[in-house]
């Protein structure tokens, strides 16, 4: 087939319309994301261009899953793979610039066929896993139809178009463009090609005029897929990798810096246009995979949050209004808040901030950031949240602490233990900051002993606050109210630089995320561990001899905040390994996919009335190793799985303790 | 609908109390100051009643200087302005003379209703609030656990509850209200609440300001004296018998009997 100049013209009529449509669909959500507060992130380009390679191009996150990793990677590296091929068609053809020379137009093009088959392969894999086996995340809307029906119609019309191409007995694209013609040998290069030639060579002598029909449908349809892709879920595949570009690079557990100033109104995000630009785009990032939701503690205990949910009533609020506002953003009539209209009330409060969703997302849509920013205008907006916070809030006030206790007791768990207090003697190598459910709560207390003695035995020079050490901020920082929060943390940084603390350690995970990731935001940088990285090292350096092996069968539960905010998952693994005769054994749920114990983002201090119980869950994954101990490295864990162990009554199969306490009783004498 | 809450600054509930080593008060150091829990509930039923009936909440408080950060509380939660009655020779004053302050204070003002928490957590006397009905010479219903008002503003509703019933009283207004536990759910202060609360009015006065003759306040004047104070004996832990059920339950009964002297 001679290019005809006018359907040549027409050719690119078409295609010069596809893209402009296509830019014109980009455009309209990149204008209703910039609604948003302006918020720059292009910082850190190498960094950046890295993690677009990484999880863009090699698709790191979507692989992680294993039938949809395998279905999508065969799409997406099918489609790439036939887009460079028809570029370089298109080059060849249209701009007489060849590319391909001696043989090798006949490999790209045996490649290209089976490229082809593989994105057959995996349209129907994904067919079948959403229209078939209908797993509970996915969606059947039209446009999910519609996606998958486009790209089995490209795929196919190409495959029709070959085989009349061949059976008409014409050079293949790539070889009829290259500057010097090749010997065809359909069968071997085109074997798919040449497969539909033989089937319809069973029913009619020639082609007729039919290998054009579908080279235009074929090429129509790819436009159409260019011209309908911004304006459907296919969007992800812009949406998604400028996504990964803008992610954040900030510390995964540091919550954004709220300014407080006189004249402010308005604090936390009431209104959609109150989020940051960069969080509405991550709204049209999402292409609805649903592994947020698979991974939400809240959502498998059957509570009214699904972290997928919130990400698409915001996009669909933000359609709907974003227009309105874009017209006349003063003029605008005013809508109720987000909260208890477009995102309900449980759904806020619902979350444990345990980032599993963001974990798991393969665009790094940031969900945790958005609730917490919704519960900053709930809570110093409207005073609106669960009622069991009202006395933990006016307790911090007043006690610094959320435990309803007078904070002159809070080191009366150190009576007697000759600890150093900063007050009296500020020369230590470490501050211990004890948290407050160390000091406060007489299960955890014992871990506070037992790491004490331990740092002691060692000879780690180390001193606490005792009274001067208040909540290091972080439960209140994600209950939402960041002003109460910024006293505590100002005045902790105070009492830190008075003293010339230089290393902190920690046996509290929340404590550690806070004073190692958000401290610095407050011009409080100081050399942040957690009590599981000391004890590991002072174990390398010998400083700790376990005198004997114990003889239980351990299991290890990742505390979120230590483990997915802080990437620590091979120290307390490592304690425990060494001191006991049997090797830990791993629950279903473990390291970044490790499933909360319920108490996280201030979930500690409310009731849980919604579902089933979130600890029980997490005890029924330790039950079913048959482990005899629960290790733990989190205060907060301890007592919600303690709280479980009772609840399903296994005190005698199963006993929770801290790392340390493990460590503990290997080293008695 | 002119609103008063009288309210008091008491220790924080949570903190440990030390006595004072005169024996006859406790320790004033390291001692954090709350609003009084029962005057949170009267707070939060004016301001409801101001939300349905329109109008304005005024706070009325004596107390030393300090006494103005709960002034400021109740304020971040919404109330309008507030009086504080500071003077020196308040110092102590007892409950018929707080009583008579607080009188004093409302009648410089207009007052359709006076709530009060039915006691102060630190000196659980109950007195001020029945007290100041009698010196204004208007109804009280007292420990108050269910308050409506009616429509005209002219009369009130109030539930009481007594021995296995719940009473119920209407009394024509003005009248005084105390707020029985859990009356409402009282606000957390938003931030814009606490904000407004810095630049809220609060009127200082003194006795002199009120008309009141000094010489009949402050401790000189007070018409009881504390004699002492103690600490509660500590409390002891539990203690778990161990052994056979029938042994177990015949010491259980011995001790019952011989050391806790209870049957």
């Amino acid at each position: 087939m001679e290019p005809d100049p006018i359907w040549l013209s027409a050719m690119w009529g078409i295609a010069i319309a596809a893209v402009i449509i296509f830019f014109y669909g980009i455009y309209r959500k990149a204008r209703l994301a910039r609604l948003g507060v302006p918020e720059k992130r292009s910082d850190r380009k190498g960094e950046r261009i890295k993690s677009l390679i990484v999880y863009g191009i090699l698709q790191k996150r979507v692989i992680r899953e294993g039938y949809p990793g395998v279905f999508h990677s065969f799409i997406f590296w099918g489609f790439v793979f036939l887009l460079i091929v028809t570029g370089i068609v298109f080059i060849q053809m249209d701009f007489g610039f060849y590319i391909l020379y001696g043989d090798s137009c006949n490999y790209v093009t045996l490649l290209a066929d089976l490229v082809g088959l593989m994105v057959l392969a995996g349209v129907f894999l994904a067919f079948y896993r959403r229209y078939i086996k209908k797993p509970s995340r996915l969606t059947r809307r039209r446009e999910d139809a519609v996606a998958l029906t486009l790209i089995f119609l490209i795929i196919i019309t190409g495959f029709l178009a070959e085989g009349f191409r061949i059976m008409d007995g014409q050079p293949g694209p790539l070889c009829r463009t290259s500057p010097v013609p090749h010997p065809l040998d359909d069968a071997l290069w085109s074997p798919v090609g040449s497969a539909f030639a033989w089937f319809f060579g069973l029913f009619m002598s020639d082609g007729g005029s039919l290998w054009p029909v579908f080279w235009w449908l074929h090429m129509a349809l790819a436009f159409a897929f260019i011209a309908y892709l911004p304006f459907s879920k296919l969007s992800h595949i812009i949406t998604g990798p400028l996504n990964t570009y803008f992610r954040s690079l900030r510390p995964k557990g540091a919550l954004r810096k709220m300014e407080f100033k006189d004249d402010m109104e308005t604090f936390g995000v009431q209104k959609i246009e109150q989020f940051t630009d960069m969080q509405l785009w991550d709204l049209y990032a999402c292409m609805e995979c649903g592994r947020c939701q698979d991974r939400c503690p809240a959502h498998l205990t059957d509570k009214p949050l699904t972290p997928k949910k919130v990400i698409t009533d915001l996009r669909d609020h933000l359609n709907v209004r974003g227009p309105v506002l874009l017209k006349n953003k003063e003029k605008a009539e005013e809508v109720p808040p987000l909260v208890a209209s477009v995102i309900q009330y449980d759904e806020i409060w619902s979350c444990t901030t345990c980032r599993a969703c963001q974990e798991h997302c393969p665009v790094f849509v940031e969900h945790v950031d958005k609730i917490i920013d919704m519960r900053r205008s709930m809570v110093m907006m409207e005073s609106s949240f669960p009622n069991e916070l009202n006395p933990v809030l006016r307790n911090m006030e007043t006690q610094f602490n959320p435990y309803m206790m007078g904070n002159d007791e809070r080191a009366d768990w150190a009576e007697d233990l000759g600890i150093k207090v900063l007050s009296q003697d500020k020369d230590v190598e470490y501050l211990y900051f004890v948290g407050c459910t160390a000091s406060f709560d007489d299960r955890n207390k014992k871990v506070a002993v037992a790491f004490a003695k331990i740092m002691k035995e060692a000879g780690v020079s180390f001193g606490i606050l005792g009274t001067e050490e208040k909540c290091c901020g972080e439960p209140l920082r994600r209950i939402g109210n960041e002003y109460l929060a910024q006293t505590m943390i100002t005045e902790n940084i105070n009492t830190f630089k008075k003293y010339g603390v230089k290393k902190i350690v920690t046996a509290c995970p929340h404590c550690f995320n806070t004073l190692k990731n958000e401290y610095p935001d407050f011009e409080g940088t100081f050399e942040v561990i957690h009590h599981t990285e000391l004890l590991s090292n002072l174990m390398k350096e010998g400083k700790i001899r376990p005198s004997k092996k114990l003889p239980s069968i351990v299991t290890y539960h990742d505390s979120c905040y230590l483990g997915r905010y802080n990437d620590i998952y091979d120290q307390p693994r490592e304690i425990v390994d060494t001191v006991t005769t049997s090797k830990l054994k791993e629950m279903e749920d473990n390291r970044r996919s490790g499933f909360c114990c319920g108490a996280g983002g201030g979930r500690m201090w409310m009731e849980e009335t919604l579902g089933s119980r979130i600890n029980e869950k997490r005890i029924q994954h330790a039950l079913d190793t048959r482990a005899d101990t629960l290790a733990s490295a989190c205060p907060f864990c301890l007592i919600m799985l303690g709280d479980g162990i009772k609840a399903k009554d296994m005190e005698e199969k199963l006993k929770i303790m801290d790392v340390a306490e493990i460590l503990a009783s290997s080293i008695e004498k | 609908m002119n609103i008063v809450v009288c309210i008091k600054q008491v220790p924080d509930t949570a903190a440990t109390i030390k006595l004072d080593p005169s024996g006859k008060s406790i320790s004033e150091e390291n001692i954090a100051y709350v609003m009084n829990p029962y005057d949170e509930w009267a707070v939060e039923e004016a301001l409801q009643t101001k939300e349905k009936f329109g109008g304005e909440v005024v706070l009325v408080t004596m107390g030393p200087d300090r006494a103005e950060e709960t002034l400021r509380t109740g304020l971040a939660m919404g109330a309008d302005r507030g009086i504080h009655v500071v003077d020196p020779q308040l110092a102590g004053t007892d409950y018929f003379g707080t009583a008579r302050v607080l009188a004093a204070a409302i009648k410089t003002i207009p007052h359709n209703i006076i709530f009060c928490g039915k006691v102060a957590v630190d000196d659980n006397a109950g007195q001020v609030g029945p007290q100041i009905a009698e010196l204004l010479g208007i109804p009280q219903v007292t420990a108050a656990a269910e308050f409506e008002m009616a429509q005209d503003g002219n009369s009130a509703k109030a539930h009481r509850e007594v021995e296995s019933a719940m009473e119920v009283l209407e009394t024509p207004l003005p009248a005084v209200i105390t707020a029985e536990k859990d009356l409402n759910q009282p606000r957390y202060p938003s931030l814009p609440g606490i904000m407004k609360a810095k630049t809220k009015e609060v009127k200082k006065m003194t006795l002199a300001d009120l008309g009141l003759n000094p010489a009949e306040f402050g401790a000189a004047a007070s018409r009881f004296e504390v004699l002492g104070m103690s600490m509660p004996p500590k409390r002891e832990g539990g203690r778990i018998i161990e052994g056979e059920l029938p042994e177990a339950v015949k010491e259980l009964v011995r001790l019952l009997h011989e050391e806790a002297k209870v049957i």
